[in-house]
């Protein structure tokens, strides 16, 4: 396509580039300066200027030709290097490019006293992580070591430092943050997020509400998710909590991603989510398990993890919602239970373990004495039952007062 | 003074002794580390030449006479010397190194010049004096020099950091030696001074600008110097070596290459400036010997005694300020670099580092003869006393002698003696010649250098030096050559270029060799070395490492000189005495002790110079490398055992053979060309790698690593591990067939795990230095991860575990399963993290886990994760493969939760017995039907257990225990782990390993 492009013309687009970069930059003028650097949109003034660059090979020499062009040579050139790059499809080459410029772009940010270019760093960070992520594809896909997005997360980390400190440019920090999370959940280095989130949650010069919403609930939804991982789900519950309530009620997918994590945790804290938002949100994996909770059902519960097994362990849920058997267990004893009470209301807080064992044979489980009796000993330290077992008359001796607490928002005990 | 004087005659008797021993010692050091050389890195061959050593010993003797022979033909040349050697050294700032000698002369001077005077030393000072008039001023000065060295010594026995201090003290500066010294006859140390004088003459800027480079390096890294030395001894220093080696690369190429070698050393300048010193000088310094072959002879002899005398100096000085620690080595280090300097003023200057290293080599020796000579007298025969007051000294001196002789022949030998002995060094260490060629220069060159080029160029060279006529030529034609050789490697033509056919250049005209060679020379060498330097830090350095190897444990800097000149002798002994040319013998044993020398520091430049493509850098690589390894071999002092002597002396004769065709280089070099040879090999790859890295063309990924791979020869099934220090010898490494009988051996062996472990990793290792990736590779580790994980070697394990998980990646067959059942065992068990197992469990594929062993682990993780111990201990009862082994590692954690669990579920109480059931105490009973007996040792153990943990039993009406569990609720804790070790890893306690080991 670039055949029926003539030198003048392509000239000309490379220096109305360069002008209207230089014009947005000394005019301070964000919203025209976003579009000049955000390399993933595609836009039309983006891919004819890099049909240019192809053409005429030599554009250094016309970001040279001008004091105000050349004063910006450090981030225009190498950006033009990209998106020639870009534009060829070669991945690999137009990253460290784009870092470059990227680089370059920091050092006039740190320059400028107020934060007027923020929103240009938001999509310089936004793009050299999404930049780097194909890239790595193209490296894994050729056999390659992928190794960009680990560069664009030491990047990341550099911007980081940049709007770290005091002053206005200090809002534009949480944005940062949530762009390394997603490089390090990525990348499978959780472990990295510790430096950021300590920075952002113990400073006290800036309230942590002042950042904006959006950052607000990706920051709340990767801390929960790493809170997640971490078994700490009284935490994991708040701030994904946080990130649902305040999560724009039109994106859908986001609050699906968030629901994705909060509802094991609201499980393992014995909260059980409403059918229809199961439905609504697509989340129909976790319908048998929220079944087998309201039953008992331990075998429906089996077979629902062994479903998904793979999704589960992928999305890191999987042993949240396996330990969510004792919970089942207790409600299948509490059934148990029930049923005795109205049989012989007297006898209903002495339960035999012989009963439990017809039940689970009925559930088609197949457990011996032991394993049971480890079951009943096992939910009663874990407080999911209160009572005693007597070993050798083999009778679980429930209390009379509530002897399956609910848990109400609390984890079970360790 | 006079206090230094009662001090060394009251050591005296000792020092004789010692000195005795010291010969012992050296003797050892001198034989084996010629045969050692040829053995090419194994350490085994470095032991053998030992037994030579006593006869030498006893021969070599008589050198001394070689001295005073020495004085007498010199003296002409000492007043031409003397001359510009006086102006030099009286002016000592004067023009050519002025600084440095100053430098030097205040080392000299704080020791009190003249303070030995007075004691024994004043004696032979004035002697020398009267006999050298004109040098006298400068004599002098060396003597300073000497006295302050022998100071140190005092000092040096003082500290006594090293192993054996006594024997070096007295070896070196042994007040024994110095007081026969003093009774003697001057004439040894007259001549030296003389020598001395005459060598500063000569060399006198090149000297001191050499030394002053030494001196500085001693004074500010002594330390670095004696970790030179150590370096060969202890192959632990390897590692540290090669580091330092790469940071003071520049250096190395220089004359101080020990210096630069160590980290300490602020050197780089300090090389810096001797090696322009040395590029200059050497226009002038070698006209004056290179062209009389015969008269050369003599005085390149000289230079070198005197040399040895200043560097005795040079030590002594360095030794004062006092390296109290490493002194020794320091001491030694500080000879290698003088000497190394002073060579390289001798030889030429082109040629920086060949020529340094020889020139080293050459003076080195002659300090060690000195001081031999001293001894020998006193050990000998004290009625020889008298003699030595006259000129007798040769027979007062027999092993000095001998040691002369020994150069001697070869010089004779070569035609001239003197050009021989000039010849050899300089020659050696420029060209790349082949070894087989009968050129006195071969023999100081070992094969090793012209093995790393092509046979075409290496005819090339030969012809080129055919035709020179003297050695003027010859020096000429080399500095040509090289600069030809480099430029081919530079421009990558080097294997390329078809040197047959490539028409000789011009004979240069000596003019205009002085005039044009100094310069361009050291340049190329400077700066490549740098860029080698990166280079060699992360690649492999066979060479060094192989060096290494080869010094086993003797640290003893002061047995270095002793065995020096044993080594010396040996070799010599027959040829020295049929020759009469003293001089010339001297010459040559100060060569070969050069060459023994150079060895220290070839390993420091051995990476600098391997990498550069210098024909010449190469040659003298392989020399210093021959030479170390000899060195190494006798430091090691290994065995002096009868039958250890027999087989080094076997081994020498073979090597004898191989080189016949050698004429004159036979009789003392074949050892260290035969290990040259040996080294060649096993460098050449290296060198390639790196002439390919200097020419740029290809990245070290490029290179053909199949090409260099190793192929095993060697038909033992048993083998001993040893962690490879240098690059893996063929002979000592198992070809697969028999790798794979090995595996069986061990496999079926009775023997303890410490046995089989070790058989396993050196399996291991023969499998990778051949790059052996196969079913053979993976039945191995597997072999032994499951050996380690039978006695809880986990370190071992884990090492096993990893390179089984790149294996089967790779698509290798084995026992997959089986292990990634381990792997999924272990993440469980020992590491706490969610996301990791999250990460491992998703690596599963479908197959896995359906597999056994998988399931049993997955049933594992949810036991643990919820709890269960009853499942817990049920799938430990039914554990298949080595599972229960992974699963033992947390049988105690479980059990400690269970019992929690039980005591605050239970009540009244819980019959032990049943916890011993459940909690895996007595499953031998459940698994065997329920013998009795084995359910009541369950029990028993169970009660102890649950005691150790606080647990409260009672009895109850029948008599059997109970857990009262509500008392025990609040009782239990965890015990302290009774073989908690410091560090956290009670498998690394080596009395417990082994007592498990061994069970």
């Amino acid at each position: 396509m670039a055949a029926y492009l003539s030198m003048g013309e392509a000239h000309r687009r490379i220096t109305d580039y360069l002008a209207r970069f230089s014009d947005a930059v000394a005019s301070q003028d964000v919203a025209s300066l976003k579009p000049l650097l955000s390399l993933s949109s595609a836009s039309p003034s983006l891919v004819s200027l890099a049909d240019a660059l192809n053409l005429l090979q030599d554009s250094n020499r016309l970001i040279k030709q001008s004091d105000r062009y050349s004063q910006f040579a450090e981030i225009l050139a190498p950006l033009f290097r990209c998106l020639q790059n870009y534009r060829l499809h070669n991945l690999v080459d137009a990253y460290p490019a784009y870092e470059k410029a990227a680089n370059a772009f920091i050092q006039e940010f740190r320059n400028w006293d107020s934060a007027w270019a923020l929103e240009a760093l938001y999509v310089i960070a936004y793009e050299i992580r999404v930049l780097a992520e194909r890239a790595d594809r193209e490296l894994s896909a050729n056999g390659k070591m992928p190794e960009k997005l680990k560069a664009a997360g030491s990047f990341l980390m550099k911007v980081f430092g940049v709007l770290a400190g005091k002053g206005p440019k200090r809002v534009g920090a949480l944005y940062v943050t949530c762009q390394l999370f997603k490089v390090y959940f990525k990348l499978g280095t959780v472990h990295l997020c510790r430096s950021v989130i300590r920075s952002i949650e113990t400073a006290r010069i800036f309230d942590f509400e002042e950042f904006p919403q959006r950052d607000k609930v990706t920051y709340m939804y990767y801390t929960g998710r790493l809170e997640v991982y971490n078994e700490n789900f009284t935490a994991a519950d708040q701030k994904l909590s946080y990130a649902l309530a305040h999560c724009n009620p039109h994106s859908e997918a986001n609050i699906r991603m968030i629901l994705k994590y909060l509802i094991p945790v609201k499980l393992s804290i014995g909260i059980l989510p409403k059918d229809w938002l199961l439905e609504r949100y697509n989340l129909v994996e976790y319908r048998n398990i929220v079944q087998a909770l309201k039953r008992g059902d331990l075998r429906l519960l089996r077979s629902a993890l062994e479903q998904h097994e793979d999704r589960f362990l992928r999305s890191g849920v999987y042993l949240v919602l396996e330990k969510l058997e004792l919970q089942v267990y207790q409600r299948l004893l509490k059934k148990i239970y029930i049923i005795q009470k109205q049989k012989e209301p007297t006898k209903a807080h002495q339960m035999k373990l012989e009963v439990i064992i017809k039940a689970l044979k009925w559930l088609e489980i197949d457990m011996d004495l032991d394993e049971v009796e480890c079951i009943v000993a096992i939910l009663i330290h874990k407080n999911l039952m209160k009572g005693y077992f007597a070993h050798k008359s083999k009778v679980v001796v429930l209390s009379k007062q509530d002897p399956f607490p609910k848990l109400t928002g609390k984890p079970v005990n360790a | 003074m006079m206090n230094r004087g009662g001090i060394t005659e009251t050591l005296a008797p000792p020092g004789t002794n010692s000195l005795e021993d010291r010969h012992v010692v050296d003797a050892r050091h001198g034989q084996p580390s010629s045969y050692s050389t040829s053995t090419a890195g194994s350490e085994a061959s470095s032991w053998t030449p030992q037994s030579v050593n006593n006869s030498f010993t006893g021969n070599g003797y008589s050198a001394s006479s070689t001295y005073g022979y020495e004085q007498q033909t010199q003296p002409p040349r000492r007043d031409d010397m003397n001359g510009a050697t006086e102006a030099s050294s009286l002016s000592l700032g004067s023009t050519s190194v002025p600084q440095d000698y100053n430098g030097y002369m205040t080392y000299q001077n704080p020791t009190n010049s003249y303070g030995y005077g007075t004691t024994g030393y004043t004696g032979y000072y004035s002697g020398y004096q009267q006999q050298t008039n004109p040098s006298y001023s400068q004599p002098a000065g060396a003597y300073q020099s000497t006295s302050s060295p022998y100071q140190p010594v005092s000092s040096f026995q003082n500290t006594g950091s090293y192993p054996v201090p006594p024997s070096y003290s007295n070896s070196y500066y042994g007040p024994g030696d110095y007081q026969t010294a003093g009774t003697y006859p001057n004439s040894n140390y007259s001549t030296q001074t003389t020598w001395n004088d005459g060598n500063y003459a000569n060399y006198s800027t090149y000297q001191y600008s050499n030394y002053p480079s030494t001196s500085s390096a001693y004074g500010s890294g002594n330390s670095a110097a004696a970790s030179v030395q150590y370096q060969p001894q202890f192959k632990q220093w390897t590692d540290y070596h090669a580091p330092s080696e790469v940071s003071c690369a520049p250096g190395m190429e220089n004359l101080s290459v020990a210096s630069s070698s160590n980290p300490a050393c602020p050197t780089p300048g300090v090389p810096n400036g001797t090696q322009a010193s040395n590029s200059q000088p050497p226009p002038t310094a070698v006209p004056s010997w290179r062209p009389e072959p015969g008269l050369s002879g003599l005085p390149s002899q000289q230079p070198s005694v005197v040399a040895g005398t200043g560097h005795d100096n040079y030590w002594k000085q360095h030794a004062a300020p006092g390296f109290q620690n490493q002194n020794s080595a320091a001491g030694q280090s500080a000879f290698y670099q003088p000497m190394e300097s002073k060579n390289a003023y001798g030889s030429y200057m082109d040629e920086q580092r060949s020529t340094s290293d020889q020139g080293s080599n050459l003076q080195y020796p002659v300090v060690h003869q000195a001081p031999q000579i001293h001894q020998a007298p006193q050990q000998i025969s004290p009625a020889l006393d008298p003699r030595r007051g006259s000129r007798v000294q040769i027979q007062t001196n027999p092993r000095i002698v001998s040691n002369l002789a020994l150069g001697l022949t070869k010089t004779d030998k070569a035609g001239s003696g003197t050009t021989a002995v000039a010849k050899p060094a300089y020659i050696g260490v420029s060209l790349p010649k082949p070894s087989d060629k009968a050129m006195s220069d071969d023999v100081s060159d070992p094969a090793l250098k012209h093995a790393t080029f092509p046979k075409s160029l290496r005819g090339y060279v030969e012809r080129a030096l055919a035709r020179c006529k003297d050695e003027a030529q010859i020096t000429t034609s080399q500095e040509v050559l090289k600069e030809l050789i480099t430029s081919a490697t530079a421009d990558g033509t080097l294997y390329t270029q078809d040197w047959d056919a490539k028409p000789l250049f011009p004979l240069p005209d000596m003019d205009g060799l002085s005039n044009t060679l100094p310069t361009p020379p050291p340049l190329p060498t400077f700066r490549r070395s740098p860029g080698r330097r990166t280079k060699s830090r992360w690649e492999p350095l066979p060479e060094e490492k192989s060096i290494n190897k080869m010094p086993p444990l003797m640290t003893e800097p002061v047995k270095y000189g002793g065995y020096m000149n044993d080594r010396n002798r040996k070799p010599y002994v027959g040829n020295s005495e049929s020759k009469d040319g003293l001089n010339t013998k001297k010459f040559l044993a100060v060569e070969q002790k050069t060459a023994s020398f150079q060895k220290p520091f070839k390993r420091q430049r051995l990476s600098d110079s391997l990498t550069t493509a210098d024909n010449g850098d190469a040659s003298s690589d392989s020399d210093k490398e021959s030479s170390l390894t000899a060195f190494y071999s006798g430091a090691i002092g290994f065995s002096n055992t009868p039958e250890e002597r027999k087989k080094r002396e076997s081994r020498s004769k073979r090597f004898e053979k191989a080189h016949g065709n050698r004429v004159e280089i036979n009789h003392f070099k074949p050892k260290s060309a035969v290990s040259a040879n040996l080294y060649a090999r096993r460098a050449t790859a290296i060198v390639l790698s790196k002439t390919f890295e200097e020419s740029g063309s290809k990245a070290v990924e490029d290179i053909d690593w199949d090409a260099l791979t190793v192929r095993g020869t060697c038909q033992e099934i048993e083998k001993r591990y040893l962690r490879l220090t240098s690059a893996p010898d063929p002979a000592t490494v198992r070809p697969e067939e028999v790798l794979e009988k090995a595996l069986t051996m061990v496999q079926n062996s009775q023997k303890n795990y410490l046995y089989k472990c070790d058989q396993l990793k050196s399996i291991r290792q023969d499998l990778t230095v051949q790059r052996i990736r196969n079913k053979l590779t993976v039945k191995v580790y597997e072999t032994h991860a499951r050996l380690a994980l039978e006695v809880g070697d986990l370190p071992e394990y884990n090492q096993c575990q990893s390179q089984l998980k790149t294996l089967y990646a790779e698509g290798i067959e084995g026992c997959h399963m089986e292990f990634s059942a381990y792997n999924l065992l272990c993440v469980i068990l020992h590491s706490n993290n969610y996301r990791d197992l999250l990460s491992s469990m998703s690596r599963l594929s479908n197959d896995a886990k359906n597999d056994k062993a998988v399931k049993h682990a997955l049933a594992v993780r949810r036991a643990v994760t919820t709890g269960n111990y009853v499942m817990f201990f049920g799938l430990y009862r039914t554990a298949p493969n080595l599972n229960s082994c992974l699963m033992d590692l947390f049988v105690d954690k479980m059990r400690y939760k269970a019992v929690n669990c039980m005591c605050r579920s239970y009540r009244p109480t819980v019959p032990v017995s049943y916890v011993a059931k459940v909690l895996g105490f007595a499953y031998a009973s459940s698994v065997n039907g329920g013998s009795e007996e084995k359910d009541s040792v369950g029990l028993e153990e169970c009660v102890d257990w649950l005691k150790a943990h606080g647990a409260c039993l009672v009895a109850d009406n029948n008599g059997e225990m109970q857990l009262d569990t509500k008392a025990s609720s609040s009782s239990l804790y965890i015990p302290e782990p009774g073989g908690a070790v410091a560090h956290g890893d009670t498998s690394l306690a080596v009395n417990d390993f082994l007592t498990r080991a061994s069970s």
